[in-house]
């Protein structure tokens, strides 16, 4: 595929561009889905193509064509030449690449176990093995699993990218991922519903490390002892302590898209939104000194891994908030070139027709000092969220809602009853300045970011530690 | 081999070499994006692709895939691959044949209308829709446009072979007078003269105009007057979980409720693929059944599900034309109209929310539909019957059944909705709903 990846880009720059980009990408998937206990359907899909980006007069054009001949990747390129001059110049964002500097060669994740080396069976097998331990967990417990799909994929995607000023990144990526939404259900309990992700950068080893069936088996005993146990929420004023899985989604969602720099832009207005910090808010604070959120792709094995990024640009840790103060934007060349500064890394396509972006990798707090007793122990009357359900954020990623699942009542530093849906509806100033205790043992878990049009979900890992907030309301 | 004969050599192949039931579905699309912000374009992009579907199944066993139109050798390898998997694949929950055709299309929902994908004429579509927003008082605008074209082909191990064009243009635009005063409105339309990029600048840019100055909303539960991107947002979710498969996995409200009252008597909900030149128009499911006019809630009682052959057979009725091969799923949902209008319905309203767009829906528990969603753009306080002050910070945090009981009225006009958070065309009124619940955030 270099040849014609190569002719793409050749060719795109014969048309008069000032900067062109071509990307190959093929992603081989295999997808198990289990419905209730018994398998539904195995699919296997194959998506590749050649996009081309090309930039005539400051106007961007791209386009995309999963018919690899020369022809049909020249005229791919004419198209997104064509689209890009017919763009009057009083209607043109004029539109410019930084001078990041760009890399070269081949990187390639090896897994130790091979996932397609394991067979279709054994591996529906492994998920009916996971989905009996949950049934029969429940059913100790007198209540019935009612529902329950579970999404097993593995797949590996293959990225070539040149650009015009020099790019040339060949990379090799296996990832493994698990989606299950799991439903409990007791005739006069109701029901109650939990939803996890779990994903990562590697091959089969991974998925033996997960240990599915005692996994599901805990998740189902957990469900039911919600169901069984849990009294009615606690509101007001409260200390709070928030497990990783919250941490994590609380800095994706409050403080990594509001760093995004083209949201920053307005590029997403209409889609994912905006965010309430502007050009100028680097050094603005927003939290309590304790807060530090970091994203980073270069993690080994994360869901998120990358080394170089979409545009040729080698990928590093972004420190996005520094001890409660914004330190830096997620950038690409694009974003980068406005704000004056050098890309970091930040531009992600989820797949050869989609053009790259500025998006996120593995967003997490990082770690305090205290060990997870020591936090609880300080806390003579609180609530304790481990897990959620619902949550979101509003399009300016200030105000958010997020609903526990698994949650308990905190006296006197011990847990005691398990209490139902405490509701954190909170501001992302108000929630960060609340912190005054970070725990300092740090756990991920995988998701699935949205954002882009046409939409882009792509792998992330979010995380942190346990967190102490202090004096929180919680709603109604 | 000519584009055109693939699906079905695939078919014969596949039987030939020992499936039992066997669907191909040839996709060849061309679709153009055009995205503009802050009143400039920023990027212009065009996608070109040939895609084939093919779900076998030996008996109860069955594998799928999606792959790039490639060689014949290729695809004969990929045939031959996915029967290797579909045998060592456990069977499923049960064997269902593929419907026996041949069956007989509506030719009118066959053939296209013409869109053009001329560059020239959708980047003036763009401009259109600015200059309508701008001209109505915005200060930044910003949005997508999309036209595709696309071909069809499906065959079956059931005698089918069908082919369909469709073509469709929409354009979703947000307009801004102040970093925190929006409106947001869009048109999309299978047909272009019906198609209206103006009309939604201006209605946007209105919206944005009315919204300036808002003030922190304060929570509880009020009457509120639904405009047609949030009730799309609430009624494309009854929609969308009315596919008997999202109900046999735990992830439908509607659950065990066919024949029960679970909305407002004024309230029906319909899904139909079979009207010419609609965005959603579709003659024939991915099964090649016969699409149809289908009935989910009549007078607020539920009356279907969406069936493929499979859940059908599960429930002991009929394939309402709505696979999806795993999950069937809405085309084209339409929601019939009440007889009042915009004014009267907000002129009834003493103290109340009305709300103009939302975003980001997520659920506490699919079973009972609970969940929240948050309103953005326009939302204004109604006092008196009157439009009284812009407001903003809010959250409807409420349950999806409480809602539709809770439904007064049903606005007679109505406008096509498809955007980034609702994925069905939607034909979709204003809705007045009696106690909404609206949360803020406590610090």
């Amino acid at each position: 595929m270099e040849e014609l990846t190569e002719f793409a880009l050749d060719y795109a720059e014969s048309l008069g561009a000032e900067y062109a980009e071509a990307r190959f990408q093929r992603d081989i998937q295999e997808t198990i889905i289990l419905k209730n206990g018994l398998l539904e359907a195995v699919l296997l899909e194959e998506h590749r193509g050649i996009s081309v980006r090309i930039l005539v007069n400051g106007s961007l054009g791209f386009a995309s064509t999963n018919n690899l001949t020369k022809k049909d990747v020249k005229d791919a390129s004419n198209r997104a030449y064509k689209m890009a001059c017919a763009v009057k110049k009083g209607l043109r964002e004029k539109v410019s690449m930084d001078e990041s500097e760009l890399g070269t060669g081949k990187i390639e994740v090896k897994p130790q176990i091979d996932f397609n080396s394991i067979d279709v069976e054994s591996k529906a097998n492994l998920l009916r093995e996971s989905y009996k331990e949950a049934e029969e967990a429940a059913a100790n417990n007198k209540i019935e699993i009612s529902g329950c799909v579970m999404t097993l994929d593995t797949w590996k995607t293959e990225k070539l990218i040149m650009t015009s000023d020099g790019a040339n990144v060949h990379s090799l990526t296996p990832r493994v991922a698990l989606s299950t939404l799991l439903t409990a259900f007791h005739p006069q309990k109701g029901s109650i519903q939990r939803s996890f992700d779990l994903g990562g950068t590697g091959g089969w080893e991974i998925i033996k490390k997960w240990n599915l069936p005692e996994l599901f088996k805990q998740e189902a005993q957990t469900l039911s002892e919600i169901l069984l146990f849990a009294k009615e929420k606690i509101s007001g004023k409260t200390d709070v302590i928030l497990g990783p899985e919250l941490v994590g989604l609380i800095c994706h969602e409050s403080s990594g898209h509001p760093s995004e720099a083209d949201r920053i832009l307005g590029r997403e207005a209409a889609q994912a939104g905006e965010t309430y910090l502007d050009s100028d808010s680097i050094g603005l604070r927003v939290g309590s000194p304790l807060v530090n959120v970091i994203d980073d792709p270069t993690l080994d094995g994360s869901f998120g891994f990358y080394m170089y990024d979409d545009e040729g640009v080698k990928a590093r840790k972004r420190i996005l908030i520094k001890e409660g103060i914004i330190n830096e934007f997620l950038h690409n060349r694009e974003t980068a070139s406005v704000f004056k500064t050098k890309s970091n890394g930040s531009s992600r396509a989820v797949a050869f027709d989609r053009e790259p972006i500025v998006r996120m990798a593995n967003t997490y707090l990082e770690p305090g000092d205290y060990s997870k007793d020591e936090l609880f122990e300080e806390i003579k009357d609180g609530v304790y969220i481990k897990s959620f359900m619902e949550w979101n954020i509003d399009d300016r990623r200030f105000n958010q809602r997020y609903v526990g699942l698994e949650a308990y009542k905190i006296e006197n530093g011990e847990l005691t009853e398990r209490v139902r849906n405490p509701v954190l509806e909170v501001t992302t100033t108000g929630l960060w300045s609340s912190v005054d205790a970070v725990g300092k043992e740090l756990e991920f878990q995988a998701a699935y970011c949205g954002k882009g049009d046409p939409m882009q979900g792509i792998p992330v890992w979010t995380g942190g530690p346990h967190v102490r907030l202090r004096s929180v309301i919680l709603g109604e | 081999m000519r584009k055109d004969e693939v699906p079905s050599y695939i078919v014969d192949l596949a039987l030939k070499r020992g499936a039992t039931d066997v669907v191909v579905k040839l996709q060849d699309k061309q679709h153009i994006m055009i995205r503009f912000s802050n009143n400039k374009v920023t990027v212009s992009k065009y996608y070109d692709e040939s895609v084939i579907d093919i779900f076998l199944m030996i008996k109860e066993k069955r594998a799928a895939t999606t792959v790039p139109l490639s060689s014949t050798l290729k695809l004969e390898k990929t045939v031959n691959n996915l029967l290797k998997i579909a045998k060592i694949t456990p069977p499923s929950e049960l064997y269902v044949p593929l419907p026996e055709g041949p069956f007989s299309y509506d030719p009118t929902l066959l053939k296209a209308s013409r869109v053009s994908l001329h560059p020239d004429r959708l980047i003036g579509y763009v401009d259109e829709a600015i200059n309508s927003a701008l001209e109505e008082g915005a200060k930044k605008t910003a949005g997508t446009l999309n036209a595709t074209k696309e071909k069809l082909i499906l065959a079956t191990s059931g005698n089918v072979h069908a082919s369909q064009e469709s073509s469709g243009l929409e354009i979703s635009i947000r307009a801004f007078t102040s970093e925190v005063s929006s409106g947001h409105f869009v048109s999309i339309s299978g047909n272009e003269e019906r198609f209206n990029p103006s009309e939604a600048g201006r209605t946007a840019g209105r919206i944005a105009a009315a919204a300036l100055n808002p003030k922190s909303g304060k929570p509880g539960r009020f009457t509120a007057l639904l405009g047609p991107l949030v009730f799309a947002d609430l009624i494309s979710q009854v929609g969308r979980v009315s596919s008997a498969f999202l109900v046999d996995t735990g992830q439908s409200f509607l659950a065990n409720k066919i024949g029960s009252q679970i909305a407002c008597d004024k309230l029906s909900l319909i899904d139909d693929p079979t009207i010419v030149d609609s965005y959603g128009r579709r003659a024939f499911d991915d099964e090649g059944v016969p699409t149809r006019r289908n009935i989910i809630i009549e007078k607020g009682i539920l009356k279907s599900y969406l069936h493929n052959s499979a859940t059908a057979k599960k429930y002991g009725v009929e394939t309402t034309g709505n696979a999806g091969l795993i999950s069937p799923h809405p085309w084209n949902l339409i929601v019939e109209p009440g007889e009042k209008s915009f004014g009267e319905l907000l002129a009834e309203i003493d103290y109340g929310i009305y709300v103009t767009n939302d975003w980001y829906l997520r659920y506490q528990n699919y079973n009972t539909g609970d969940f929240s969603t948050i309103p953005r753009d326009g939302m204004f306080l109604i006092k008196n019957g009157m439009l009284s002050s812009s407001i903003r910070e809010l959250r409807i945090s409420d349950n999806m059944l409480h809602i539709l009981k809770n439904i007064q009225e049903i606005s007679k006009t109505r406008t096509w909705i498809r955007w980034w958070e609702v994925d069905v065309p939607t034909l979709t009124p204003y809705v007045v709903v009696k106690d909404l619940n609206f949360t803020k955030s406590t610090m």
